[in-house]
């Protein structure tokens, strides 16, 4: 009945990292649903009687509102509401900084700020409305400038910052949102120790996760309830924006995701929900926003940030690291979304996956009238990756090393403690290292305008609550109701696997119930690579109760112990007596006459490890990886030295994400990854002008790659099987894939160049303007 | 005032005649979407910048963001609801989902439009020939390879 | 308004006189009025069914390529292949395959983008248009329709009706190439396109060379009659500096002026050299982007 079966890996399979012959087949449940177009995603949706929402965004990067006048739109005909700051509850939120408004409240401090909203029988009315609002601003400095923005005397994006709530941990101070450092031992004495000490500056562009489905959401109230469906990665915490800005308790607020054509990050957090809810609620009809694809670049608060890192590694000659330093300025943008734990995020990413008896890195988060930042896959670590590695290049050169033989001498390993102090139990970065660079041949002879690059990087896994229910109805088919959200990557759609292994099942004998929040439990989302890990554990809890029912029922029918029942193939048997047999249908059957097959879980989030001999200024839990996962990519590129043009032809990606429990899944999640660091480093990177305007927000001029560019990508999974960490020692999986890529990229291209190109992304141009220096 | 014109035409999809009367300047996927209701075509970017709503007119892939509605009268228009055969999945759809080559879906009607035109018209494609065959639906989840070895293995089942 | 859909040159020509203004496929100015470049006109001529305008067609010495014919036909014909190599590579380079699908060189020329890939092999391989309208035919060079970034000189109610190619010697070859930072989806940073005569001892007889987005119109590089007589190798590193000399680049979001100017150096030099490779037999695949690995590494 199983074709999946559990895998289990014993010690002996650990060391063999090569992949089985016949990988599981794997078909996700929502794949016929997207292969035939029937599946429906938010902007297929309507509702009788249901308006088109428009907003007025500021246009402007800084300025003070003089005037705000919305008579001529709502007196337009085919208007139903036009709402500003001044029709919606006074509250200000942030989950770490609460600077932000639902509209523009006095100040607007980015173009895409929203000033006001439309509700109209149509878009193209609800256009014409939004533009027939009156605003009028004084001009404000627009503040770009990282460095200057954190001078004392710089002019204030916030004037009125102190005044702000905010999480606890949170340091901050004027246009410094949240500052963090990790220190660890004696820098000075470590610099000290060092025969060489290598300086660099490095600095990325902000970028976006581009999903190809634009931003929806469709509200509509009945009485004091009010129901959303939207593309989020997180409803919960959507419904918890909603209720906090609506002043609404959570029961009234029901969170619906239809399919979500992607997120990467940026689709987190609570964006527009609360906005088209309160249009609904004035229009008394349902109402449709659908972003159109300038929107989805200039207006969510979901960039990823642009930095200034600094960083300086002190060696000796016989290639030990004796310290490292580190200074990042991180681009906030004009409010803090999720971004506040980005400063000591990034610092372990400066830091790095090695062993450094000696560190201090410290970051800053800077507010500027630049769109907001917030998590976008693997956040702050494919830029500070970008930079370390980079740098690790410079050193090993500086040594004479190959980059190799460095990163084999420095990285961490099972028992090495790491820069944050943090003691690892067995990891696979050594290995990773071995496996990606064989992939490619790393080497072996090349043509001259071609090299291969090596970076190694690290991301955690999030252990954090989530919850599932689980029924077999009288037929024997089977329910997963969860709170988990699935965004494209399988994650949701292998939790069948999961239950189906528990109670010796088929995949296939389950239906899953997910995004909806008020249907299932707790889940914090498609985010942080999670929900294996986390929700994964819920539904082995949720299933173990029902395989506990299965055994008792059973164990009566077949006059055994329970203890003795085992489930496989679709049957209960008793132990060592495979013939003595009921199926698992019959007992369902039993139970519908009785006591339901029910279960629910959650199960217990595995501890963050322990940290010795360090310290941390803003600390918000970052700095100790709960089972952390570890990469390299070794990447083969071609340089056109006439005109800068790159091309990847090839990556070996090695990764140490734990045990692999869905091989098909688990591939497109690194060729995807991989895909994405690749525009990240040569084409993808937002341009302003002088007023902080995009220049560039629309997909021909902001370059995603095509399938004519996409290399040859050879993945490998170290698994070892992790303690502490997800369901049979798997780690994350998600965004690891696109920490090492772009980095990877830039030490080929700087053999080639002979020396480093310091701004991401990598353009042509660039990499010309480098060559001709 | 400028009210825009409104023209009756006859638009063949899938094989089914629908009368509609629409605007001479609504493009063809929100007539799709909007006033036949076929909503598996998708719209990433409204400008043939991302290949989601690519439908095929004669056979022929074309971007439906930016192609006239009333331009298509009288042409057979394809979209993923008419790639079915009857009740069975096309070899491609199935071999998508076999390969892993579907994620978040978003690109999937698109990109299938494009690959079975290509199929149609070059039966034994290259690796190359397909990847420019697919040059114009763009995938953000996938890194194209599986979607890329699905493509190769219906070839290789023609 | 009015939307009328023409089946043959008279009836399109007789709505044209009256205001309407022709759309084939449409995507230029559906997409152009959706970004508020321009609303789309009240009055259109629907010209896409017009049969006689569909054809590529060998009349005497010349090829007349009908307004209608798509960039996916022009890349794949035969005769355009191979005696006029150049607008081949362009055809095959323009957006994606469904817009080359949909796109046509009619509409392409008369769009007259500084950026549009089909233009400077048309300069190069000598291209008049014809313009028809209720007083009759007329034909004009390529270089004198151009006036401006979108402007031409054609009459509004003039239809473009074909582009004319002359007859192509055994002896010439022609070829355009492009920067470009993607192989796919892109729009030309900047390009070249060349068109050459080889001399029986191997050294250039004659050449012609046109550069792509560089100017506000596609502009044909002058002065470089003196080339005749020189090895390939020596008339391509001279073509890198007139192009980049005669070229008035701007920056923007793409590059800047800078890097446009010794970018087009280096495709008028790959230019020259494929053509001149082509016009000695040698038989290099479209598009010559591709084919050379020229932003491209397959």
């Amino acid at each position: 009945m199983s074709y999946c079966g559990p895998v289990t890996l014993t010690h002996t399979d650990r060391q063999v990292d090569q992949p089985r012959a016949q990988p599981p087949r794997f078909v996700r449940a929502d794949g016929p649903d997207k292969v035939t177009g029937s599946g429906r995603y938010t902007a297929d949706l309507s509702l009788t009687g249901m308006l088109a929402a428009k907003f007025r965004y500021a246009d402007i990067s800084h300025g003070r509102i003089t005037k705000l006048d919305t008579t001529a739109a709502r007196a337009m005909p085919g208007v139903f509401a036009v709402l500003t700051q001044a029709d919606v509850p006074d509250v200000r939120f942030g989950p770490f900084v609460a600077d932000r408004t639902l509209f523009a409240k006095d100040f607007v401090r980015f173009e895409g700020e929203i000033v006001a909203a439309v509700a109209a029988a149509t878009p193209e009315i609800a256009a014409a409305a939004a533009a027939a609002i009156v605003v009028e601003y004084e001009p404000l400095p627009v503040i770009t400038d990282l460095e200057a923005a954190l001078a004392a005397d710089s002019a204030l994006v916030h004037e009125g910052w102190a005044a702000y709530g905010q999480a606890d941990p949170v340091v901050r101070d004027r246009n410094d949102a949240s500052f963090s450092s990790i220190t660890k031992g004696d820098v000075e004495a470590g610099m000290a120790e060092a025969d060489h000490i290598v300086t660099s500056r490095y600095v990325a562009d902000g970028c976006h996760a581009a999903p190809i489905e634009p931003r929806a959401v469709v509200a509509q109230w009945e009485g004091n309830k009010v129901t959303i469906w939207t593309s989020t990665q997180v409803p919960f915490d959507a419904r918890a924006g909603v209720c906090e800005t609506l002043e609404l308790p959570a029961n009234r607020v029901r969170i619906i995701v239809p399919h979500l054509g992607g997120g990467f990050g940026g689709k987190c957090g609570f964006h527009y929900e609360a906005h088209i809810a309160a249009l609904a609620r004035a229009a008394k009809r349902p109402v449709r926003l659908l972003f159109s694809r300038r929107e989805e670049f200039l207006a969510p608060d979901r960039r990823r940030e642009g930095m200034i890192i600094d960083i300086t590694t002190g060696v000796r000659n016989d290639g030990t690291i004796t310290a490292r330093t580190g200074w990042v300025a991180l681009d906030n943008g004009a409010y803090t979304a999720d971004a506040g734990f980005f400063p000591q995020l990034v610092a372990m990413h400066v830091a790095g996956p090695y062993r450094i008896p000696n560190v201090h890195v410290a970051a800053h988060l800077v507010y500027t009238n630049l769109q907001p930042s917030g998590s976008v896959r693997a956040p702050t670590a494919p830029q500070a990756c970008w930079a370390l590695e980079s740098h690790t290049d410079e050193v090993a050169k500086v040594l004479g090393m190959d980059p190799l033989a460095f990163r084999k001498l420095n990285a961490v390993d099972t028992g090495a403690v790491g820069p944050s102090g943090q003691t690892f139990g067995e990891i696979g970065v050594q290995r990773c290292l071995d496996q990606a660079t064989a992939l490619v041949g790393y080497g072996e002879p090349l043509p001259d305008d071609e090299a291969i690059g090596i970076a190694i990087g690290w991301w955690p896994s999030f252990s954090v609550p989530s919850g599932a229910y689980i029924k077999l109805d009288g037929d024997g088919s089977g329910q997963i109701i969860t709170g988990a959200q699935e965004c494209g990557t399988g994650a949701v759609m292998t939790l069948r696997q999961l239950a189906a292994d528990e109670l010796g099942m088929d995949p296939e004998d389950f239906q899953l119930i997910y995004q909806d929040t008020s249907v299932a439990p707790y889940d914090m989302g498609a985010t942080g690579s999670q929900t294996l890990f986390n929700n994964g554990r819920a539904v082995v809890a949720a299933a173990g109760q029902i395989a506990e029912q299965l055994r008792n029922l059973a164990a009566e029918h077949l006059e055994a112990a329970s203890a003795d029942i085992v489930l496989a193939n679709g049957h209960a048997h008793v132990n060592g007596t495979p013939a003595t047999t009921v199926s698992i249908v019959e007992l369902a059957g039993i139970a519908s006459g009785g006591e339901l097959l029910i279960g629910h879980g959650s199960g217990t989030p595995p501890p963050a490890p322990l940290l010795v001999g360090s310290s941390c200024v803003g600390d918000l839990g970052m700095a100790a990886f709960v089972a952390p996962q570890f990469s390299c990519h070794a990447v083969r590129v071609r340089l056109d030295r006439d005109t800068g043009v790159v091309r990847v032809l090839e990556v070996g990606a090695a990764h140490d994400s734990g045990t692999i429990i869905n091989e098909v899944g688990a591939v497109g999640q690194v060729e995807g990854g991989v895909m994405m660091g690749v525009g990240q480093a040569l084409t993808e990177g937002t341009l302003y002008d002088d007023q902080a305007r995009q220049r560039n927000a629309g997909l021909l001029e902001y370059k995603l790659q095509t399938c004519a560019d996409a290399p040859v990508i050879r993945t490998h999974f170290v698994q070892i099987v992790t303690p502490d960490a997800g369901p049979r020692g798997a780690k994350g999986l998600a965004e690891a894939p696109n920490v090492a890529t772009a980095a990877a990229i830039a030490n080929a291209i700087a053999k080639l160049v002979g020396q480093p190109i310091r701004q991401l992304p990598m353009t042509a141009e660039r990499v010309w303007g480098v060559m001709q220096s | 005032m400028n009210v825009p014109l409104k023209i009756a035409v006859d638009l063949n999809v899938n094989g089914t005649d629908y009368p509609v009367t629409i605007d001479q300047g609504r493009n063809l996927v929100s007539v799709i979407r909007g006033e036949i209701g076929l909503t598996g075509t998708k719209e990433g970017c409204d400008d043939c910048e991302c290949g989601a709503c690519m439908v095929l007119l004669d056979g022929q892939p074309v971007n439906s963001c930016s192609y006239l509605a009333v331009q298509a009268r009288g042409r057979r228009i394809t979209t993923i609801e008419g790639v079915m055969n009857g009740d069975e999945l096309h070899p491609l759809q199935r071999n998508l989902l076999e390969a892993g080559g579907v994620q978040c879906g978003f690109c999937t009607p698109g990109m299938i439009m494009s690959a079975t035109a290509l199929l149609d018209r070059n039966p034994t494609p290259t690796e190359e020939e397909i990847r420019i065959g697919l040059s114009g639906n763009l995938c953000r989840c996938t890194g194209y390879a599986k979607i890329v070895a699905a493509v190769q293995t219906t070839a290789a089942g023609l | 308004m009015s939307f009328t859909i023409a089946t043959s040159i008279a009836d399109a020509i007789a709505v044209m006189a009256e205001g309407a203004r022709p759309v084939a496929g449409g995507s230029d100015l559906v997409v152009g009025a959706r970004h508020g470049k321009a609303p789309l006109p009240e009055f259109m001529v629907a010209i896409d069914r017009i049969s006689e305008l569909a054809d590529v067609t060998v009349d005497g010495s010349t090829l007349r390529i009908g307004a209608l014919v798509t960039h996916a036909t022009l890349m794949a014909h035969p005769l355009i292949g191979n005696d006029y190599s150049g607008l081949a590579d362009a055809s095959a380079l323009v957006g994606s395959p469904s817009t080359r699908n949909v796109g046509t060189i009619g509409g392409n020329v008369m769009n007259a983008s500084p950026a549009m890939d089909t233009g400077a092999p048309l300069l190069v391989l000598g291209a008049t248009v014809e313009l028809t309208s209720i007083r009759g035919s007329r034909e004009i060079p390529l270089g004198e329709l151009w006036t401006g970034p979108g402007r031409t000189s054609a009459l509004p109610d003039e239809l473009c009706t074909a582009v004319l190619l002359p007859h192509r010697a055994a002896n010439a070859g022609s070829a355009y190439v492009r920067l470009e930072y993607r192989r796919a989806m892109e729009i030309a940073v900047v390009g070249a396109a060349a068109s050459v005569l080889l001399a029986s001892n191997g050294t250039i007889a004659s050449v012609d060379v046109a550069l792509t987005a560089v100017a506000p119109t596609i502009i044909r590089v002058d002065g470089i009659e003196a080339l005749a007589g020189l090895s390939i190798a020596d008339a391509a590193t001279a073509i890198a500096e007139i192009a980049s000399e005669q070229a008035s680049p701007i920056s923007d979001v793409r590059a800047s002026d800078r890097y446009r100017r010794h970018c087009v150096g280096v495709m008028a030099r790959r230019a020259l050299e494929a053509a001149a490779r082509r016009a000695g037999g040698e038989s290099i695949a479209i598009p010559v982007n591709r084919a050379l690995g020229i932003g491209a590494a397959r």
